[in-house]
C-alpha cells in the first residue's frame, strides 16, 4: 500500500481584490472569495511547483518518478515534469509523467504513483487558472501548487487508501480545439459537481465500509453549497469541511485544489485520522480515503492562505492579461 | 616615446535629440565642419576612423565607416569603424593618433557619431546593455544605469559618502551645461533638485544620469610639421594617447579596478607627454553617470581614492578651481552619443586650449588638457593629453 | 532582442541550476559566466560547482527603467548576493519593497521567470527572496552538497568578513601576469 512520506505547498503572496473586479464589471452580489491568490508576473505553474516540491523534498534527491498535474503548463511540447525535475536536480533518468489535469488530476496521479515500481514518486499539482476579465468573478482564477512524496514501499505518515469514481457526460466547462475562452455554465457545473461527487463518495463508502460522515475531515476541491447539500444527504457534517476550506479565502486554484485541502487536513490530523479527498472536474468525480498512521509534521498551510499582500486591480490585470493568448 | 599629433581641425554637431537628421546627416555635418576648420579638402584625408557603437541596433544599418567615407567624399581613403563600448570615440582618436605617429599618414580624420533617438528608451536601454555581457551578467535584469548604481553604492559604503555629497557633481555639471550652446540639457539645478529628481536606478537619480543623444564630432589630425607650417593656426597637439582594458563584469569590478582603469593608462600618458597631474588645467572626464566623475578624478590622480567627489562641493573642480573638470557640462548635460562621446571630449578640450570655448566655460590660459573616456561595466580606459605648444 | 531556438537552448537550460565556476587550481569560485579562465589566477580549467542557495545582500540597486524583456516587473531590486560559499552573484531580490532593502539581509534562492523574450519565450532562473531562517539550514545544504562543500566553510563564520568594506585594504584581483 502506497504511503505519503512528505508534503509541501506554495500559495503566492499576492491577493487580488475580487470585490473590486466584480464592481468594475457591474457584477452584483457578494464576492465568493475574500481575495484571489495571484502569482506575480514572474511566477507560473513551474515556479510554484518548484517551491512546493522543494519544501516536500527537503533535500531528498532519490526520486524515481515525477508526476505533474496542471491545466496551465507554461509551455507546450516540453514536459513540465521533466523540466521541474531538472530544476530540482533530480535524477534525469526518473519517470516523468505530465497530466493535463483538472481538479481530479492529483488523485489520478496518486493512483499512478501507487502502481509505479520505481521508488519514491514526487506528485505535484500546480495551477494558475486565468479567465477573461469579468469571468474572473465566476472562475475565481487563482494560483497555487502542492507537492506530495509518495512511497510505495516505505511506511510514511499516511496511507493512500482505495479510490472510487463516478462520471456524467456534461458540458459544464469546455473548450473546442484551440478556443481561447472556456465556455461554461455555472449552474450545470455545480449541479453535476454535487451529484457526481456524492455518487463517488457513496461508491467509496461501499468499498471502505466507512460512512461519509465518519471521516475526520473531508477535503473537497471546492466546498460549494451544492456539494455540501449532496454530501449532507450522505451524512457529512459542516465541521468535517470547516478546516479544509480555502476557496472563500484565496479563490479557485484548479488542479492544486484537492492538494491544498489535503494539506490543510493533514496539518490538522493526528494518528488515526481519516481523510476523504474529493475531486471533481469535467463531469468526473474521484473519492479517495487517506488514513493517517502517524501525526505528520505540519507545513502551516492555513498560514499561507491567511497571509498575503493586497494588490491593486490594475496590477492584477497587468500580471494576468494576455496569459491566455500566449503560452502561459 | 613622445608624440606630437597636430589637431588641424575640429567640428561637432549640436548634441540633442535631432529627429530631422539621420546618422549619415550627423556624420557628414561634423566631418565637413572639421574639414572646413582644418582648411583641407576631402581628397587630402588619407584615412577615416569612425567611432560608432550601435547602428545595427539603433538604426538598422551597418558598415557606417563606408557610409561616412562615401558621403564625406574622402574616397578612396581607407575607412574603418571602431567599436569599444562607450570608449569608442576615444578609440577612434587613438587609432588616428597612432596612424599619424607611425609616419604612415599625413592627414587623417577621426569621426565619432551616434543616432540614438530613433528608438524608444526601453529599446535603447537594451541596446546599450549589449556593451556588457547582456546575456550572462545582465541576464539578471541589470542595465547600465543600475550596474553603475551598484558601483555608486559600493563607493558610498566604502568611503562613507552620502547621496547628497555625490549630488554636488550634478550641480557643477549642470551649471556649465546651462552655458554650453551645444549641450543637450541646458538648465542649472540645486542639490535639492538633484535629490528630488525621479529615481532611475537607486541610488542614481535622473539628474545623475545622461540622456540619449544624437550627435557627431570630428577631428582632422596631421603630422606635427604640417601644423607647424601654419603658425597662424592654433598650435594644439595631442601629446599622449594611452588605452587600457578592465573587467567586463560589474560583479567582479572592485573600486580598485575602477581606479586602475584610469590610473594605469593615465600614468603612462603623463609619462608620454612629460607632464604630471598637477600640470593639467582642464579635464573632460567621462560621466554618463555622476559617480563616474569622482572615480575619474581619482584615477587621473587629481584626488586620493574616496576624495574625488569633494571637488564639486568645495569648488576645486569648478572652472576657477585647482583644475577645471568638465567645463562643458560633461556627459550629464551634453548627453552620451555613444560613439561620438570620446571625440566630443577631444573637441571640447581643443576648444579650451585654443581659447575658443563658449562664454562661461573657458578656463583662463588653458595650456594642458586631458580627456578620459571609459566604456563597458569597467572595461575601457582611454586617456588623451593635449597641449598648446607655440613655436 | 531576437533569440533563436538554438540560443535559447544554450542560455536557458543552465540557469535552471544555481552554480558557480570553481577554479581547478586556486579553487576560487567565480560567477557562472567565467568559463574560459579563472579571473584570479588565470588557470583555464573550471568546473561547475553547485551552490546551496543561501547568501546575503552585499549591494543592491533598484531598476526603474528596465530592458524590454523585463517590462512589467519594474521597479525591481537587483542585488549582489554573497553566497555562503563565498562567490558574489548578481540576481533580483523579490518580495522586498524598493525602499526597504537592506545590505546584510539573508536571502535564499528560488526559481522564477527571469524575463520574457522577444517571442514570448520564458527564461527561468534563480531569484532571491528574504530568508526567514536566521541561521542557514544545516540539514538540507549539508546533505545536498556533502560531496563537494568543505564542511569547515560554515556560513556563520563567513558573515562578518563579508560585511567588511573591501576598499580600505586593496586586494588586487588581477594576477601578476596580467600587469604589463
Amino acid at each position: 500500500m502506497a504511503t505519503l512520506t512528505s508534503y509541501g505547498a506554495y500559495v503566492p503572496q499576492y491577493r487580488a481584490p475580487l470585490g473590486e473586479i466584480q464592481k468594475f464589471y457591474g457584477r452584483p452580489g457578494r464576492p465568493r472569495s475574500r481575495a484571489l491568490a495571484t502569482p506575480s508576473i514572474d511566477e507560473d505553474t513551474l515556479t510554484m511547483a518548484f517551491e512546493a516540491s522543494r519544501d516536500a523534498l527537503k533535500g531528498e534527491r532519490g526520486v524515481g518518478a515525477v508526476i505533474t498535474a496542471t491545466q496551465a503548463p507554461p509551455f507546450g511540447l516540453r514536459k513540465l515534469s521533466a523540466t521541474l525535475s531538472r530544476a530540482l536536480r533530480l535524477d534525469d533518468g526518473a519517470v516523468h509523467i505530465d497530466l493535463g489535469a483538472n481538479a481530479n488530476g492529483l488523485l489520478d496521479a496518486f493512483r499512478i504513483a501507487a502502481t509505479l515500481d520505481v521508488g519514491p514518486t514526487l506528485v505535484v499539482a500546480t495551477d494558475h487558472l486565468v479567465a477573461y476579465r469579468d469571468r474572473v468573478a465566476d472562475v475565481l482564477s487563482a494560483g497555487a501548487a502542492t507537492a506530495f512524496l509518495v512511497d510505495p514501499g516505505k511506511s510514511g505518515f499516511a496511507t493512500l487508501g482505495p479510490q472510487a469514481r463516478a462520471a456524467d457526460e456534461v458540458f459544464d466547462v469546455w473548450l473546442l480545439g484551440r478556443e481561447q475562452e472556456p465556455r461554461f455554465r455555472l449552474e450545470v457545473l455545480f449541479d453535476s459537481y454535487g451529484k457526481v461527487t456524492a455518487r463517488a463518495a457513496k461508491a467509496l463508502a461501499a468499498i471502505t465500509k466507512r460512512e461519509t460522515g465518519r471521516y475526520t475531515s473531508i477535503c473537497p476541491s471546492q466546498p460549494h453549497p451544492q456539494v455540501l447539500r449532496s454530501l449532507g444527504k450522505l451524512g457529512a457534517r459542516p465541521e468535517q469541511i470547516e478546516g479544509t476550506s480555502f476557496v472563500g479565502d484565496i479563490g479557485n486554484v484548479g488542479a492544486a485544489s484537492v492538494g491544498l485541502a489535503l494539506c490543510l487536513g493533514l496539518d490538522a490530523s493526528r494518528k488515526g485520522s481519516s481523510l476523504l479527498a474529493l475531486a471533481y472536474g469535467g463531469g468526473e468525480a474521484v473519492a479517495q480515503e487517506i488514513t493517517v498512521t502517524a501525526k505528520p509534521k505540519g507545513i502551516g498551510a492555513r498560514g499561507m492562505i491567511d497571509g498575503g499582500e493586497p494588490i491593486a486591480l490594475g496590477t492584477y490585470y497587468r500580471w494576468t492579461e494576455g496569459r491566455q493568448q500566449q503560452p502561459h | 616615446m613622445s608624440m606630437r599629433v597636430g589637431v588641424l581641425g575640429i567640428g561637432k554637431t549640436p548634441h540633442k535629440i535631432q529627429h530631422e537628421k539621420s546618422l549619415k546627416d550627423l556624420g557628414v555635418e561634423a566631418g565637413r565642419k572639421a574639414m572646413a576648420d582644418a582648411g583641407v579638402d576631402p581628397s587630402e584625408i588619407q584615412m577615416l576612423y569612425v567611432g560608432n557603437v550601435g547602428s545595427v541596433g539603433f538604426n538598422y544599418e551597418n558598415s557606417t565607416a563606408l557610409m561616412a567615407a562615401h558621403h564625406l567624399g574622402v574616397v578612396p581613403a581607407g575607412a574603418v569603424r571602431v567599436e569599444a563600448a562607450c570608449g569608442t570615440g576615444a578609440w577612434a582618436l587613438h587609432l588616428g593618433c597612432v596612424a599619424i605617429a607611425s609616419g604612415l599618414y599625413d592627414t587623417v580624420m577621426v569621426l565619432g557619431m551616434e543616432k540614438m533617438n530613433d528608438l524608444a528608451t526601453v529599446e535603447g536601454t537594451s541596446i546599450i546593455a549589449q556593451a556588457a555581457d547582456s546575456k550572462e551578467e545582465y541576464f539578471s535584469g541589470l542595465t547600465f544605469p543600475s550596474g553603475t548604481a551598484l558601483t555608486a553604492r559600493k563607493y558610498m559604503q566604502a568611503y562613507g559618502v552620502s547621496e547628497e555629497d555625490l549630488a554636488h557633481t550634478s550641480v557643477k555639471n549642470h551649471f556649465y551645461g546651462a552655458r554650453n550652446p551645444s549641450a543637450h540639457l541646458r538648465f542649472e539645478c540645486t542639490v535639492e533638485e538633484v535629490m528630488n529628481s525621479p529615481k532611475v536606478a537607486d541610488p542614481l537619480k535622473l539628474y545623475e544620469v545622461c540622456p540619449m543623444t544624437d550627435a557627431a564630432s570630428a577631428l582632422v589630425l596631421c603630422r606635427e610639421e604640417i601644423l607647424r607650417a601654419q603658425p597662424n593656426r592654433p598650435q594644439v597637439y595631442v601629446t599622449a594617447t594611452s588605452m587600457a582594458s578592465g573587467t567586463w563584469y560589474q560583479a567582479s569590478d572592485t573600486l580598485d579596478d575602477a581606479y586602475n582603469l584610469f590610473h594605469r593608462p593615465a600614468t603612462r600618458a603623463y609619462e608620454m607627454a612629460g607632464v604630471t597631474a598637477k600640470d593639467i588645467d582642464v579635464a573632460e572626464i567621462y560621466n554618463s553617470f555622476a559617480i563616474q566623475e569622482p572615480l575619474g578624478i581619482e584615477g587621473l590622480g587629481f584626488a586620493k581614492m574616496g576624495q574625488g567627489w569633494k571637488g564639486a562641493k568645495d569648488g576645486s573642480t569648478w572652472l576657477d578651481g585647482k583644475i577645471a573638470v568638465n567645463p562643458s557640462g560633461g556627459l550629464l548635460c551634453k548627453g552620451h552619443p555613444l560613439g561620438a562621446t570620446g571625440a566630443t571630449q577631444a573637441v571640447d578640450i581643443v576648444e579650451q586650449l585654443r581659447g575658443t570655448a563658449p562664454e562661461g566655460m573657458q578656463r583662463a590660459d588653458a595650456e594642458i588638457g586631458i580627456s578620459a573616456c571609459r566604456g563597458g561595466p569597467g572595461s575601457v580606459g582611454a586617456i588623451h593629453i593635449y597641449q598648446r605648444l607655440e613655436g | 532582442m531576437t533569440v533563436s531556438a538554438i540560443e535559447f537552448t544554450r542560455l536557458g537550460a543552465p540557469k535552471l541550476h544555481l552554480f558557480a565556476m570553481k577554479c581547478g587550481k586556486c579553487k576560487e569560485l567565480s560567477p557562472w559566466w567565467e568559463r574560459s579562465h579563472c579571473y584570479k589566477c588565470g588557470h583555464d580549467t573550471l568546473t561547475e560547482f553547485e551552490l546551496a542557495g543561501k547568501g546575503e545582500i552585499t549591494n543592491y540597486t533598484v531598476v526603474y527603467y528596465p530592458p524590454r524583456e523585463f517590462l512589467g516587473q519594474e521597479p525591481y531590486v537587483v542585488g549582489h548576493i554573497r553566497m555562503d560559499e563565498g562567490v558574489t552573484l548578481p540576481a533580483p531580490v523579490m518580495g522586498v519593497a524598493p525602499d526597504a532593502v537592506e545590505v546584510g539581509t539573508r536571502v535564499a534562492a528560488t526559481l522564477r521567470r527571469m524575463k520574457l523574450g522577444h517571442e514570448g519565450d520564458i527564461y527561468y532562473s534563480y531569484k532571491f527572496v528574504v530568508d526567514d531562517d536566521p541561521a542557514p539550514k544545516k540539514t538540507a545544504p549539508a546533505r545536498r552538497a556533502a560531496a563537494k562543500t568543505p564542511a569547515a566553510k560554515t556560513p556563520a563564520a563567513k558573515q562578518p568578513a563579508a560585511r567588511k568594506p573591501a576598499a580600505k585594504k586593496p586586494a588586487p584581483r588581477k594576477p601578476a601576469a596580467r600587469k604589463k
